[in-house]
């Protein structure tokens, strides 16, 4: 499949060309990172607001607080809490977590890992990433309307998003910005999958791409299926908002005819549980690679770990109906949805097990990627087993839309994929930017972003278990909440402790990318890795690689006695040293 | 390596890309038939009085201009005979097509049907909207690829004559089966 030819052209030199209207995947995969890290940093100002409206109901929000709200003396209004939660969940899942682990990681790592020289079509990836900009805009330029941004949630149900919810430009601007971002990921997507399929280095059979690639595959497999899914629900919406459909206004809404709110759950949902899926493999891939390459062995059960990942992606589909158990559906649908809930449990237990035998008698380096890696599977692990109470029917009737909801989601999608990512960048870096990140400021980073995301989750956890509910502005209104201020100030303080956390990373990666330039450039290999990108120089070159590298063994060739080489690890590109 | 080999590999890469891009397409407009059904299932009486006393001859119209533009467009393909006028044709019946759904439109709003009046009116409209764009959208790509036929001859390659084919044959099986499940059945 993989001998075409990829011609070497002239790097580019203008500024313009190298930086902006870039056709190389490096670039157009750093111009992702970068739009996602800003996203990251605006989605997560919100939620702290939101936490500190929670902790501290009445009181201004301090620094910019009376710059924002002067209408009220700087104390987050009602409706702008509303907008704020909505905001963070769409700029958290739409515009920081996916550019990062899908446009930058997938971007940046497809073709090196798999011995490519770019993408297989660099215009259309270029188009993505534009796309992408435009939808980020149009999304940042809602928050200054008159009437505010979209503030149905990141579901966005009718009729809370339809004109009877909320008027405005606002929602219908939300809508746009999402559909523009699922053309930009679709556009991403089917690139992503091509390249997968006819760019792999002679020798790169599925089974020895590195399972960074695996996981990044799937998603765009899911990806290409889904998100139009979501796009067909968004035009519906659109309709409904502009031109005077009327698919999901109902009883007294609807001045004429009627229509049905529940429909855009469904439509919502077949996306949306995929949609989790989109972001969490990419980092179920990385972690997977790196906790072995850290525990210097072979990853534990390889293909299995493949397979269970192709599996859950299978089973994800058909799974949406847990996240509307309480809109009446009939018995025998809840149950057997969540049979096929449960069901992922066993794909989801083996991959678990098998990075649990990957660290088994390892010898493991603590590096920053590992100690971001082993986050990833101490908070995976809560947040899955936490997924086993809400997949129960009978146990999600009292937990549905509580914050026992909102701390399990931050467990599996926001923690693990943060941790992930995190880990991602701190492992490419010298290949992405030349050098190294400063080894003691990322271990500092690493313990104070875990412990304390663990009081918020945690803390959310025993709260919704309390009967929290979420999406309120003021839950304390209600006298059994009482009780539970402390917690939510313990909650608050440890989401002001994690954010401030974050400046230990954005001064090491700024450091290390602007004012570095005296200090040498990072070896090709630093962390001892035998995958193909290590094998290039750091940063990797215009054209990645001068000759399409020849595979001949796995991604995972850790500690075999029987190495003459004097290294513990063996390259891809090496022929395989059997183990007697 | 020899020319047909890598002229191969092009072959395969975009008939990769190209049915991942179907398979997307696909997917919005199976979300929009999946809709389709659970408003049809929704009604008791088929056809409801919103939509009673719908057009059928426009839509029959459609149905004949887009099957012959993809049968004009086939022949524009494989038959080595009189290419550019089957092109042409197929581009003009497209038009006639999207005229067809136009003048669907104006005829429903004729007879009463409004968009506001319930869930099946507003499926009918927004259905044959969303596709009807996607019409657009390709005849605009066949125009380009006319650029292709009659200036720059030297430039067309087959890959984009498949390519814009099969997006164009696909909108053609998803017009049809439209047809007959909204007007037909
Ligand atoms: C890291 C610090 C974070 C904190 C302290 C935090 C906090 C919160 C809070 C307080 C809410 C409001 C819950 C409610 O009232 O229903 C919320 C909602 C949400 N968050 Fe986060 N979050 C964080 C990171 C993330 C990340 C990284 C993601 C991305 C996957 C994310 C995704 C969401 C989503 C989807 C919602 C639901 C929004 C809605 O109700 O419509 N969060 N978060
Ligand atoms: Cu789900």
């Amino acid at each position: 499949m993989a001998f075409v030819e990829q011609h070497i052209h002239d790097a580019p030199t203008s500024f313009w060309s190298k930086y902006i209207c870039s056709y190389d995947h490096k670039v157009i995969g750093k111009q992702f990172l970068w739009f996602g890290i800003f996203f990251l940093l605006v989605g997560g100002l919100m939620a702290v607001m939101i936490r500190w409206t929670l902790a501290f109901p009445g009181q201004p929000f301090p620094v910019i607080g009376q710059l924002m709200f002067p209408h009220t003396g700087g104390v987050v209004p009602p409706d702008t809490y509303a907008m704020l939660f909505t905001m963070h969940g769409t700029i958290m899942i739409f515009y920081a977590i996916t550019p990062i682990l899908i446009g930058a990681f997938g971007n940046f790592c497809i073709p090196l890992m798999i011995g490519a020289r770019d993408m297989i079509f660099p215009t259309l990836n270029m188009l993505s990433f534009w796309f992408n900009m435009a939808s980020g805009i149009l999304l940042l330029g809602s928050l200054c309307l008159p009437l505010g941004a979209a503030a149905g949630g990141w579901t966005s149900y009718p009729t809370l998003s339809t004109t009877l919810g909320q008027q405005g430009l606002g929602q219908t601007m939300w809508t746009i910005a999402l559909f523009l971002l699922g053309v930009s990921s679709t556009m991403g997507a089917v690139n992503y999958i091509t390249t997968i399929i006819t760019l792999r280095a002679p020798g790169m059979g599925y089974f020895k791409m590195p399972l960074t690639v695996w996981g990044l595959w799937l998603t765009s497999i899911l990806n290409a299926i889904f998100i139009p899914v979501l796009g067909a629900g968004l035009l519906l919406l659109t309709c409904d908002r502009i031109f005077g459909t009327t698919f999901f206004l109902a009883g007294a809404a609807a001045t004429s005819g009627k229509g049905d709110p529940i429909l855009f759950q469904h439509v919502f949902w077949i996306f949306g549980h995929p949609e989790v899926y989109i972001l969490i493999l990419p980092a179920w891939g990385i972690v997977s690679d790196l906790l072995s390459f850290f525990a210097r062995k072979p990853a534990f059960g390889y293909k299995m770990t493949a397979l269970s990942l192709s599996a859950i992606t299978v089973l994800s589909t058909v799974v949406y109906g847990h996240h509307m158990y309480t809109t009446q559906m009939s018995p025998l649908l809840t149950q057997s949805f969540m049979t096929l809930t449960m069901l992922i449990s066993i794909p989801s237990a083996i991959f678990f097990a098998n990075w649990l035998g990957t660290l088994w008698k390892g010898s493991i380096r603590f590096t920053s990627p590992m100690l971001f890696s082993l986050g990833v599977v101490f908070v995976f692990g809560l947040g899955g087993l936490t997924g086993l109470y809400l997949a129960s029917t009978s146990i999600d009737l009292y937990l549905h839309d509580t914050y026992f909801v909102v701390g399990h989601f931050h467990y599996t999608m926001a923690a693990s994929v943060l941790l992930g990512g995190f880990a991602g960048i701190y492992f490419w870096m010298p290949k992405m930017f030349g050098r190294s990140m400063n080894e003691c400021l990322a271990k500092i980073h690493f313990w104070t972003t875990m412990i304390p995301l663990n009081g918020i989750f945690t803390g959310m956890m025993i709260m919704g278990y309390a009967g929290m509910h979420r999406r309120l502005y003021n839950p304390f209104i209600y006298d059994f909440m009482h009780k539970l201020m402390p917690m939510n100030t313990f909650v608050t303080w440890c989401a002001i402790a994690m954010g401030l956390a974050q400046s230990f990373f954005l001064y090491n990666f700024f450091k290390t990318i602007f004012f570095s330039k005296n200090k040498p450039l990072a070896s090709a290999n630093p962390w001892e890795v035998g995958t193909l990108e290590w094998e290039i120089p750091s940063p990797a070159p215009h054209y990645n690689f001068k000759e399409i590298p020849v595979v001949k063994c796995g991604p995972h060739e850790f500690g075999n006695p029987n190495l003459k080489t004097g290294r513990d690890f063996q390259y891809q590109t090496e022929e395989l040293v059997e183990v007697k | 390596m020899n020319i047909d080999r890598s002229q191969e590999m092009k072959f395969i890469q975009s008939s990769v890309a190209m049915t991942v891009t179907l398979c997307s397409f696909a997917m919005l407009f199976a979300t929009m038939f999946l809709g389709y059904f659970l408003v049809r299932s929704s009604v008791s009486v088929w056809p409801p009085v919103e939509i009673q006393g719908m057009p059928q001859g426009l839509p029959f119209l459609s149905t004949l201009a887009i099957v012959l533009s993809s049968v004009s467009y086939y022949f524009f393909e494989h038959k080595t005979g009189g290419k550019k006028v089957n092109f042409v044709l197929t581009i003009v019946l497209g038009i006639s097509f999207l005229i067809s759904q136009w003048l669907l439109w104006a005829a429903l709003k004729e007879s009463g049907i409004l968009v506001s009046d319930g869930m099946v009116p507003s499926m009918v409209y927004a259905f044959t909207w969303l596709h009807a764009a996607h019409i657009a959208a390709a005849v605009f790509l066949l125009l380009w690829l006319g650029f292709y036929v009659f200036v720059r001859t030297e430039k067309l390659s087959p890959l984009k004559v498949i390519n814009v084919g099969k997006f164009w044959h696909f909108l053609g099986v998803v017009w049809i089966l439209m047809y007959l499940l909204i007007f037909v059945l």
